[in-house]
């Protein structure tokens, strides 16, 4: 405390220690300095770029037609009049649809199996959430692997089961290829719905059921009565989560389908890509880009809103 | 400073100093060393660029035994860029190349095998001999036009020399993104070696009167069949009852499909008579497509340059390619390039087309190199024979060498580029086994050390000369990429049922506004002066025009 008793003699003396223009400053300014290194990341790599795709998607970027003229509209024209945009808007809202469906229907009835201690359900639960942490592409690629012709088990092995040949084209013939797009994402995502409910319903407090098992309710009841209402902001929460998730199916798409056959397994995200990178219409694909954000923020909103008014009851 | 604002310092500054007395850290200290950590990171950039450098340096120069024909091969390359003769232009290369010394080369290439060569011969070749590094950046086949094309807009200088496809020169030269060479030729070149080339070959990296790289990569189509199949007795006399004809290999897209479904009714399921890579975004559809269309006379563009896909011969091409697929191998139209050869080498598949190292993995030459080892082993060695494609063939891209306009050694990069292709260390990079790399020159054609390569290597070298002498060119103009995917998507919609009249009809529609928003005027300059070039059609074949090369 000697320095504080030198600093009250320096006050007495009414002389403050000198400090130059520019410590004064930044001491004053002192908590916009800490966050400024933050603020400057982000403005660097999120504002910027988001600005200058929209600058790029009203001028002309095409890596094949030279110069940046302003074209107005056109780019977003061109999007909206493309069939193959149309189709593949409709498509993802029904792949991932379909998809966040199934995989709620099956991780909730997982999470309701493994609510309950039983031996080896640690050990189950650990398999149970390993496709969590392959990566997209690795899982197309293993589906691909299973499935594609000649060299895929899968139709030998039906055909070993249904005790006749089976001849189906898992990734060139609809609705085939459909339904492999979504085996391979509800394999791959139905844990995370699981891991998210099973935590809701461990949540749930016991004594509930007690009373309920004491008022003579039989378990369909009680979930009805207890289990849903209190899982409701969680149910809403994975769907949420994987909803926004599915939206931007790409991975397995790219190694299961190519987009094929035509373009009929083209999503938003794949259709994007191949305007950008493929054929390299870059502004055309930024102008698609920001129509699939505005549909994507409507999505979020309504689910977001939904997700904050849901409530335990 | 107020009364207020004096004492809110004073407050701070006791505060501060007890903190420090306490040995806790001052706002100061704070400061100090958050300005000592900024800094250590911005120091850490070039020390940990400097270690990623050392972790991706060029591995050492892998020579083959040199007993062996790849070895002489690559002894003779050495020669030739050491001692001479003092006219060659590997020679004259290395030898201007020495005041270059020390400068580090940006060279891009496809990721993967063909990244192989300059990280593991010619790179480490180049530094022994000149004192030049290269750094080799890996890219996928788009990103090798899209990131050169972002690197000139940016101006950045990143890289030397550009592995481009043929399509891809006029767009590039026009965009200012590569830069002539006829200025470093006239200085450093025998123009003997640039009439070395194939004559199907020479005139790719030709546009608007300049040179504008040097072609690389002979990606010729050719069809490659099971001769103990063709040969075999019993199948020879089943189809001369059937058909009144020898079994031999085809020589139109009819009895290609008739031939693939008769060995696939004799002989499926042990061997199916074809295969292709049909799946949608490998490439097979738009080659296989392109070839045979052309092959039966029809044409890309009208005088009003409307495409002219909806003709009689582009739904005669698509009824021959649903027959040939119907005859094929179950799960044809989900096979990409690398399904298909594993099928092949397996014995699953008595023809494909394909392109070149398919003769080479089915000699069993390719999988001598680990790098490889992701195809299968190779049951059919010794009983594959070669074929010019029935029609015309497809050359399927290949690479020209390009040198970037914004280079800040051109010249050096030039020299590393007339090196690289000089005919011996050329021949070298062909003969690799991991190579991607597919013989382009006459005298790749002509050697006596390729053609010792494996049993059957001289007619497999023949056969590519002859393929050449009728191939057939891909469009080379802007847009490729779009009128690319517009085929690829129309053939796997009519593999999957779409009816051919209608595709044809969609994919017309999609090349005519791609020819409208890159303009019409342009794109028809674009056009005419491809169609100049030998292979550009059926009626201009290099055979046609009389430049046919015979060994």
């Amino acid at each position: 405390m000697q320095y504080t008793a030198t600093i009250s003699r320096m006050k007495a003396a009414g002389a403050p220690p000198r400090l130059s223009g520019f410590a004064q400053w930044a001491d004053r300014h002192f908590k916009w300095l800490l966050v400024a290194p933050a603020v400057l990341l982000i403005l660097a790599l999120s504002i910027y770029p988001l600005l200058f795709s929209l600058v790029v998607s009203f001028i002309n970027y095409d890596f094949q037609v030279p110069g940046h003229a302003f074209v107005g509209l056109k780019n977003f024209e061109r999007v909206v009049f493309d069939p193959v945009a149309r189709w593949s808007l409709l498509l993802t809202a029904w792949l991932s649809g379909v998809s966040v469906a199934i995989e709620f229907v099956l991780g909730l009835l997982v999470a309701l199996t493994m609510v309950r201690g039983f031996p080896g359900r640690g050990v189950i639960m650990s398999i149970l959430i390993v496709p969590l942490f392959i990566s997209p592409v690795i899982v197309g690629q293993a589906w691909t692997l299973l499935l594609q012709r000649p060299f895929g088990p899968t139709n030998y092995i039906l055909t070993q089961l249904l005790g006749q040949e089976v001849t189906i084209g898992w990734m060139t013939e609809a609705p085939w290829l459909y339904a492999s797009l979504i085996i391979a994402d509800v394999w791959q995502w139905t844990p995370f719905m699981f891991v998210i409910l099973l935590a809701g319903l461990t949540a749930i407090p016991p004594n509930l059921y007690e009373a309920a098992e004491l008022d003579g309710v039989n378990a369909w009841q009680a979930f009805w009565a207890i289990t849903l209402p209190h899982l409701a902001p969680m149910m809403l929460l994975a769907l949420t989560f994987r909803l926004l998730d599915a939206i931007r199916m790409f991975d397995t798409i790219f190694i299961m389908t190519g987009g094929g056959p035509g373009t009929r397994t083209y999503t938003a995200s794949y259709y994007l890509y191949t305007v950008g990178f493929t054929q390299f219409h870059l502004s055309q694909a930024t102008a698609g880009s920001w129509l699939f954000l505005v549909f994507t923020a409507l999505v979020v909103t309504l689910l977001v809103r939904r997700l904050l008014k849901a409530e335990p009851v | 400073m107020n009364d207020h604002e004096k004492r809110d310092y004073q407050a701070g500054l006791e505060a501060e100093v007890d903190a420090f007395m306490r040995g806790e850290t001052t706002r100061r200290t704070f400061i100090t060393r958050f300005g000592q950590m900024t800094g250590m990171l911005a120091a850490s950039g070039p020390i940990l660029g400097m270690m990623t450098d050392w972790a991706l340096a060029q591995q050492k120069l892998e020579l083959a035994d040199a007993g062996s024909p790849l070895g002489q091969a690559q002894a003779a390359a050495m020669k030739a860029s050491m001692e001479g003769p003092a006219d060659g232009s590997a020679f004259r290369a290395v030898e201007a190349a020495k005041a270059h010394s020390g400068v580090t080369l940006n060279m891009t290439y496809e990721a993967g095998l063909q990244a192989l060569d300059p990280r593991n011969f010619s790179g480490p070749m180049w530094e022994q001999l000149t004192g030049m590094k290269s750094n080799v950046v890996e890219l996928s086949n788009p990103d090798q036009y899209s990131k050169a094309v972002a690197e000139h807009i940016a101006g950045s200088g990143a890289y030397d020399v550009l592995d481009i496809s043929p399509a891809w020169t006029p767009s590039l030269a026009d965009g200012g993104v590569i830069a002539p060479l006829d200025d470093y030729i006239a200085k450093y070149m025998n123009l003997a070696d640039l009439e070395d080339y194939h004559p199907l070959y020479k005139a790719l990296p030709t546009y608007k009167g300049k040179v504008w790289g040097f072609f690389d990569d002979g990606d010729m189509f050719a069809l490659y069949y099971r001769k103990d199949i063709f040969e075999d007795p019993k199948m020879v006399e089943a189809y001369q009852a059937k058909f009144n004809a020898k079994l031999a290999p085809p020589k139109t897209w009819e009895e290609y499909a008739q031939i693939a479904q008769f060995i696939t009714d004799q002989m499926a399921p042990n061997v199916y008579g074809a295969g292709h890579f049909r799946k949608a975004g490998s490439p097979g559809n738009q080659f296989d497509f392109l070839q045979q269309y052309r092959a039966n006379g029809g044409k890309l563009f009208g005088d009003d340059m409307k495409a002219g896909l909806v003709s009689d011969a582009g739904v005669k091409t698509l009824q021959n390619m649903i027959a040939a697929n119907a005859a094929s191998i179950p799960g044809n139209n989900e096979l990409d390039a690398v399904s298909l050869w594993a099928a092949f080498l397996t014995g699953k598949v008595a023809m494909i087309y394909s392109w070149p190292p398919s003769g080479r993995m089915a000699a069993n030459y390719s999988q001598s190199a680990t790098a490889i080892n992701f195809i299968p082993q190779s049951q059919i060695a010794g009983k594959v024979g070669y074929a010019v494609v029935p029609g015309n063939p497809e050359h399927a891209t290949g690479y020209n060498k390009a040198l970037s306009a914004d280079s800040a050694n051109p010249e050096a990069a030039y020299l590393f580029m007339q090196w690289i292709c000089s005919p011996p260390v050329s021949l070298a990079r062909c003969m690799l086994p991991y190579a991607l790399r597919d013989p382009y020159r006459i005298s790749h054609f002509k050697s006596e050390l390729y053609g010792a390569l494996f049993p059957s290597a001289k007619e497999y070298l023949s056969n590519l000369n002859n393929s050449a002498n009728v191939g057939l060119l891909d469009p080379i103009m802007p847009g490729a990429q779009d009128y690319f995917l517009s085929i690829d998507r129309m053939c796997t919609a009519v593999w999957a049922g779409a009816d051919p009249k209608a595709s044809l009809e969609t994919a017309a529609a999609e090349w005519n506004e791609t020819t409208d928003r890159l303009g019409v005027d342009s794109q028809k300059a674009f056009y005419t002066e491809f169609l100049k070039l030998p292979g550009a059609t059926a009626d201009n074949t290099v055979e046609k025009l009389g430049m046919a090369v015979t060994l």
